[in-house]
């Protein structure tokens, strides 16, 4: 226990009523952290440990009952786990659950030996990409967040477009989100740059400096004379921003660029679909009708549209040698997930661990994925319509390819699922905020990465190997296409999760590492007894030798 | 293999070196030249050209072009690249283009219009098309109305397995392969072979009987089987009469508790049925080591009809091969789920499971029961002993438990094949449905298996080529088929066909190696662990949720989730008195609960395995029902890129483990001398890697092959040519991204 959590408040005789197992009466425990029951009554005992954040919402269920009693109903819904305490005598659980709470990260004082503040830098992720080059700067435009408050400080450009008619074309861009690089191809040179929708609105309005910049991205890149704008949306939700002022670009006014609609859906068809997705996992699994039942979520069908936006994107670039420029309405949501999918399709980079989490700081944190927003921690409005599973959904993407390519990448499902649990539990800094520039407070609690880095046994794939620069294309099918049971059905007591293949591979490299002990120790011995043999040899012949022993 | 030059009839031969792998016993029936197989679907320039040949065992087609993908096929000794045995052979299709035509020929029938084209539908799932554009009608023809007249062989005396007879399998082998040095299969025709699993499982109250020598009793039971020490072969005899078929009660296998599990078949005379079960129940309670109690499996009762998992079949099929793939994504899903076929796959599993808990959790002795004993009982006894016995999850245990369950237990294999053609309503994929079983299980317990899914896939392939006597019979009594079928043999021949387990019939040394698991944690491993056989006990531990790598300070169940937001639909109160104690509407069965503190625990490979029931943990058997669909193969993945990783890592332990027994090697006196390769001498006694995939330069594994895909080592170029496939995968899938649209989808859109 850490020193930091204090305790708030304790009730005995609290009844839960567990989902599965059906009411448990034990003791309730309220820190500043987490809710923690306990029941002794069971063997084996049973434990509920709930981290405060990621209660959703806390509601009260009947009122004094006829004998004076006050019980309460307490409802913590996450996705995994419905949980209800049914309790008697304690009124000040609901106040201490009851949202706001001081998030616990800023008094989390657990130290750990890395830093995970330190794993990115975006100038070096730049660098590592080869950028500032010939064609792409990096503009200092966005400094103190003047250009956009949603972007990082530090954006790379095309090299010919000078800082003020970047400033002209922001204003062409849905909040200041201009067209900046992603990624970039080391042979081609071909590039996945990001933005917001052009405000053309119902007028189709132009703009001269944001139809040069575009031209100049595709200049930029001398192996094609085209330039593939992805707009991850259904073309009848591009046309509807018209009216909004927003849009999309029209071929007219872009010559050689090619506009290409993904059809993903937005944040709340897809709070909708997992809403459904839960109700047909939890808290038991209709047997009958289980696969339909998973179809009418359109769960599988979305992640299979954000994974054909981002295998298409991933083609262009690889194989067609052309630019992309990807984006969404405000590009913070679909455009995350497309740009950053497509990119550990392309770069073997992004598949190692500490890639990865460079790869999130860039496409998702600094390019301001509203986690404050999506995810709502601290707030108590849980019908806030801008709440969205976004993060989870590329997180799912992110499995399902590791399930096509299991010794693609360095990290294993337990990473992938600690993540998620964290965007979630408070503990720290990492996901909180909305932008780069709200996220000087964040920093001073823990990051995410130190923990995960500090032990990075936990979280490697040990079938890893070094697809080198080898670009993955996963096949975007239903027949490939699976639930993630290990992250949504895992509170299922009847689930075990699978029996992991890499505690068995971790028992193969012990045991290589001991047998190639053995045989060097051997080597040297048998080295050694050579030489001395020889030399002994030349003074008695006749003396014998003790053969080697060895123990296999 | 005797490989024969065939310059074939007509001028323009001498273009193509014509290669024909002849097996003995083997005869060319018909053949035609300038045929186009078909590679692509839209493109012909990816076609090969050769020439189509229908023998009395397969058809043939023989090309000196390559096809272009790098690709990688295991090669049957038996059979060529594009060879399909006769028997595989599902439907023969005509079409012509021109005359918009189409006939599906059956045997002896005629064909009144020149085909154009040639479908084969194969029971492999696959589906081949050969193009006559460029070949002469006449003899178009008749290649076509041989294969349909082969394929479904009116007499029993065309399936090739029945030409072979009298040959020389045992000297020679079918091909001059060496027989059977490989296969130490027992094949549970001798009695040792049973007394040898009496004492294997400690069955001390049971008893090898010969009443059935020379099939007297039985024509479907073996001549050796197993009974309580209790009844003596006179009550048998007397017994007999009153089973359908004869079918005495058989002993399977004994629990290492004492209880037993045996089959028998339904007792047809009435009268009888109450005095015959007590006396049965009876002798089986006294052959328990502390008497315990006997309970009945009524198969027919609780488990699909045969006819029933053949529709259930035929219905994946045709979502899997025959419907164009992007129309059928949409509906993936449901149509998976309509087909039923993992629904059987569950209920078959679930029934194993409650078996078993009969066997384990209540230490009685279980009789599955079914009218005839030698269809359902055979998915159901096999599956009971692989999930409690882990000598059957080894791949010679494996062997022997098919050859113990169902070939000599009376499987009719023959008809359940329809090798004849003969009756399409007693054909049933059983034996597929059984191979699916084990495949969830190997799925939910990687390390538990000695072998691989790949094995699997072409155990069942092997039930299509007509040469092991495995599959070829209905019952253990051959001869008597033979003579029923009027195949006559000579003086002192005798039928000796190889069974399927001598597997150098069909692969090299060096492809068995593909069987092999590399993270198989048992007996048989020559590494790690050398695990001894454990109890089937298990130790129970504490629930709690999983655990993912919390810090210390975390807490144990962390409940960790996501997505707050739900919509209020209907106020949380209403939603709480419907379902206060939404526990359970169902109270949990014995099994259940059984099951429920089973997996409370952490699974032994070597102990007691009961499968994930809970449907999304069943899962598709991809490897084999989508290996031939071009659009759903992922390049240098799947799951055998992991297989590829462990085995290089396998392989540099089997290589450590060899220069350590090189050192050990020298005797004593002599002088270690150490070699400049590091490698000190010895006997270079090197025995061929249990691994098929081996480390390129030690201790740095290296990336997967191009190769190697999801569908390794399979390869759908050439073997799913479905008719009116338009577009290349790639492209079609992009532009098939269908999209719906929600009214919320359009009102909501301000993300």
């Amino acid at each position: 226990m850490t020193s930091c959590w204090s305790h708030l408040l304790t009730a005995k005789e609290v009844m839960y009523i567990c989902p599965f197992r059906g009411p448990l009466r034990g003791t309730v425990n309220v820190t500043n952290y987490r809710l923690f029951f306990r029941c002794m009554d069971q063997e084996p005992v049973f434990v509920l440990d709930l981290p405060l954040g990621v209660v959703s919402r806390v509601e009260k269920i009947g009122g004094a009952s006829s004998r004076g009693d006050v019980s309460y109903g307490l409802y913590t819904f996450t996705f995994q786990k419905n949980e209800r305490l049914n309790k008697e005598d304690v009124h000040n659980t609901k106040r201490l659950l009851s949202l706001p709470q001081p998030i616990f990260a800023f008094e989390y004082g657990q130290v750990f030996p890395e830093n995970g503040w330190k794993v990115y830098d975006a100038i070096a992720e730049y660098k590592r990409q080869g950028i500032p080059n010939e064609s792409w700067r990096v503009t200092k435009a966005n400094d103190h967040y003047e250009l956009c408050d949603t972007y990082p400080s530090s954006l790379a450009v095309p090299v010919n477009i000078p800082d003020e008619d970047i400033r002209r074309v922001a204003a062409f861009r849905a909040k200041g989100r201009i067209p900046v690089l992603s990624w970039i191809h080391p042979e081609s040179q071909a590039t996945v740059t990001r933005c917001s929708q052009p405000m053309v609105g119902v007028n189709g309005k132009r703009s001269k400096e944001d139809e040069k910049y575009l031209q100049a991205i595709m200049d930029a890149n001398a192996q094609s004379h085209k330039l593939f704008i992805f707009d991850a949306r259904p073309s009848v939700n591009a046309a509807a921003n018209k009216m909004k002022g927003g849009g999309y670009e029209s071929e007219d006014a872009y010559q050689n660029a090619e506009l290409v609609f993904l059809d993903i859906h937005n944040i709340h068809v897809m709070r909708e679909s997992l809403r459904k997705l839960k109700e047909v996992v939890y808290p038991n699994i209709e047997e009958p009708h289980w696969l339909s039942n998973l179809e009418s979520t359109h769960w599988l069908e979305h992640i299979k549209l954000i994974m054909a936006g981002a295998l298409r994107i991933a083609d262009k670039v690889e194989s067609g040698k052309t630019s992309v420029v990807v984006h969404c309405s405000d590009g913070w949501d679909r455009t995350a997930q497309l740009t950053s999918l497509s990119m550990l399709m392309l770069d073997g980079f992004y598949r190692t661990t500490r890639g990865f989490q460079v790869l999130l700081e860039k496409e998702w944190l600094s390019f301001g994925h509203r986690f404050q927003l999506r995810i709502g921690h601290g707030d108590k409005n849980h019908t806030d319509a801008d709440r969205s599973p976004v993060f989870v959904q590329f997180i799912d993407c992110v499995w399902q390819m590791t399930r096509q390519f299991p010794a693609a990448f360095e990290f294993n499902e337990n990473f992938l699922v600690t993540m998620l649990d964290h965007l979630y539990s408070g503990l720290f800094g990492t996901f909180l905020c909305n932008s780069e520039q709200q996220r000087e407070l964040p920093k001073r609690s823990m990051s995410l990465w130190s923990f995960i880095n500090s032990q990075l046994e936990d979280f490697s794939n040990p079938l890893y190997v070094n697809y080198s620069n080898h670009v993955l294309f996963p096949v975007v099918s239903l027949r490939h296409l699976e639930l993630w049971v290990g992250y949504y059905v895992r509170w299922n007591p009847r689930m075990r999760p699978q029996e992991p293949v890499h505690q068995r591979y971790k028992e193969l490299l012990a045991r290589r590492a001991e047998l190639q002990r053995r045989v060097e120790e051997l080597q040297r011995e048998v080295t050694n007894r050579s030489a001395s043999s020889s030399s002994e040899r030349a003074g008695s012949p006749t003396r014998s030798i003790t053969p080697v022993q060895t123990f296999v | 293999c005797q490989c024969t030059r065939n310059p074939g009839p007509g001028s323009g031969s001498s273009l193509i070196p014509l290669f024909l792998c002849i097996t003995s016993g083997e005869i060319v029936v018909n053949e035609v030249n300038f045929v186009r197989k078909c590679i692509g679907a839209e493109k012909s320039h990816d076609d090969l050209w050769g020439k189509l040949i229908c023998t009395n065992f397969k058809v043939s087609f023989v090309t000196h072009e390559a096809l272009a993908q790098p690709r990688f096929q295991v090669s049957n000794r038996l059979l060529g690249e594009h060879d399909i045995p006769l028997a595989c052979v599902d439907q023969v299709v005509t079409v012509n283009d021109a005359k918009g035509k189409k006939k599906v020929l059956g045997s002896n029938q005629k064909l009144k219009f020149n085909p154009s084209e040639l479908i084969l539908y194969c029971k492999d799932f696959r589906i081949v098309r050969f193009s006559f554009d460029e070949a002469g009608p006449e003899g178009a023809k008749k290649v076509c109305l041989a294969i349909a007249h082969y394929s479904r062989p009116a007499d029993p005396q065309l399936l090739f397995g029945f030409e072979l007879i009298g040959t020389r399998y045992l000297e020679d082998g079918l091909n001059g392969a060496r027989p059977a040095g490989g296969s130490q299969t027992p094949l549970f025709a001798c009695s040792s072979d049973w007394d040898r699993e009496i004492k294997r499982t400690g069955a001390a109250e049971w008893r090898v009987c010969s009443v059935n020598q020379g099939y007297g009793v039985s024509p479907s039971l073996p001549e050796f089987f197993v009974v309580p020490a209790s009844l003596a072969d006179q009550d048998l005899r007397q017994y007999a009469e009153a089973f359908s078929g004869q079918r005495l009660p058989v002993w399977c296998w004994n629990h290492p508790n004492g209880s037993a599990l045996t089959r028998m078949a339904a007792i047809t005379d009435p009268l009888q049925q109450k005095r015959l079960d007590q006396r049965i129940c009876n002798a089986i309670i006294k052959s328990h080591p502390q008497r315990g109690d006997v309970h009945k499996a009524d198969l027919d009762k609780n488990l699909p009809s045969i006819q029933q998992v053949n529709n259930s079949l035929v219905r994946l099929r045709h979502i899997c091969v025959i419907d164009p793939f992007e129309e059928t994504e949409e509906k993936w899903l449901s149509s998976v789920e309509n087909s039923q076929w993992l629904d059987y796959v569950r209920t078959f599993l679930k029934h194993s499971c409650d078996v078993v808990y009969i066997l384990e959790g209540l230490n009685a002795s279980v009789i599955l029961q079914e009218e005839e004993g030698r269809d359902l009982s055979c998915v159901v006894s096999s599956l009971v002993q692989i999930m409690v016995d882990p000598h059957f999850r080894s791949l010679s245990g494996f062997q022997s438990l098919v050859q113990k369950e169902w070939v000599m237990a009376g499987h009719r294999f023959l008809d359940r094949c329809n090798h004849l053609k003969k009756s399409d309503k007693e054909e049933s994929p059983l034996f597929l449905l059984f191979l699916d079983c084990v495949w969830q299980l190997m799925n939910q317990y990687p390390s538990a298996f000695e072998f691989t899914e790949t094995y699997l896939a072409l155990l069942s392939d092997s039930m299509w080529v007509p040469v092991f006597s495995t599959f070829l019979f209905n019952g253990p009594k051959h001869h008597d088929f033979l003579e029923d079928k009027k195949i006559t043999l000579g003086e002192g021949e005798e039928l000796c066909l190889p069974p399927v387990w001598d597997w150098s019939q069909q692969l090299s040394i060096t492809d068995q190696a593909l069987f092999n698991n590399p993270i198989y944690v048992g007996k048989a491993a020559p590494y790690a662990h050398n695990g001894a056989v454990k109890s089937f006990r298990r130790t129970k531990t504490g629930w709690s949720s999983t655990l993912r790598g919390t810090p210390p300070a975390l807490a144990r169940n962390g409940l960790q989730g996501s997505q707050g937001t739900l919509p209020r639909r209907n106020s949380l109160a209403a939603q709480l008195k419907s379902d206060l104690f939404p526990v359970r509407d169902v109270p949990e069965s014995p099994s259940e609960r059984f099951a429920r503190d089973w997996f409370s625990g952490p699974a032994d490979p070597q102990g007691l395995l009961l499968p994930q029931l809970l449907p999304s943990h069943l899962a598709l058997w991809r490897l084999y029902f989508l290996r031939w669909v071009p659009e759903a193969v992922i390049p240098r993945g799947g799951p055998v890129t992991a297989v590829h990783a462990v085995s290089q890592l396998a392989h540099e332990i089997e290589t450590l483990q060899s220069q350590l027994r090189r050192y050990k090697g020298p005797t004593p006196g002599s002088t270690p001398r150490a070699s400049p390769a590091g490698g000190p001498p010895g006997t270079p006694h090197a025995e061929p890697s249990r691994m098929f995939f081996k480390a390129g330069s030690l201790y740095e594994p290296s990336p997967p092959p191009e190769f190697l895909s999801s569908s390794f080592p399979f390869t759908p170029v050439g073997n799913l040519c479905r008719p009116n496939l338009r577009g290349t995968p790639i492209s079609k899938l992009l532009n098939g991204a269908k999209t719906w649209l929600s009214t919320e989808t359009l009102a909501g859109e301000t993300a």
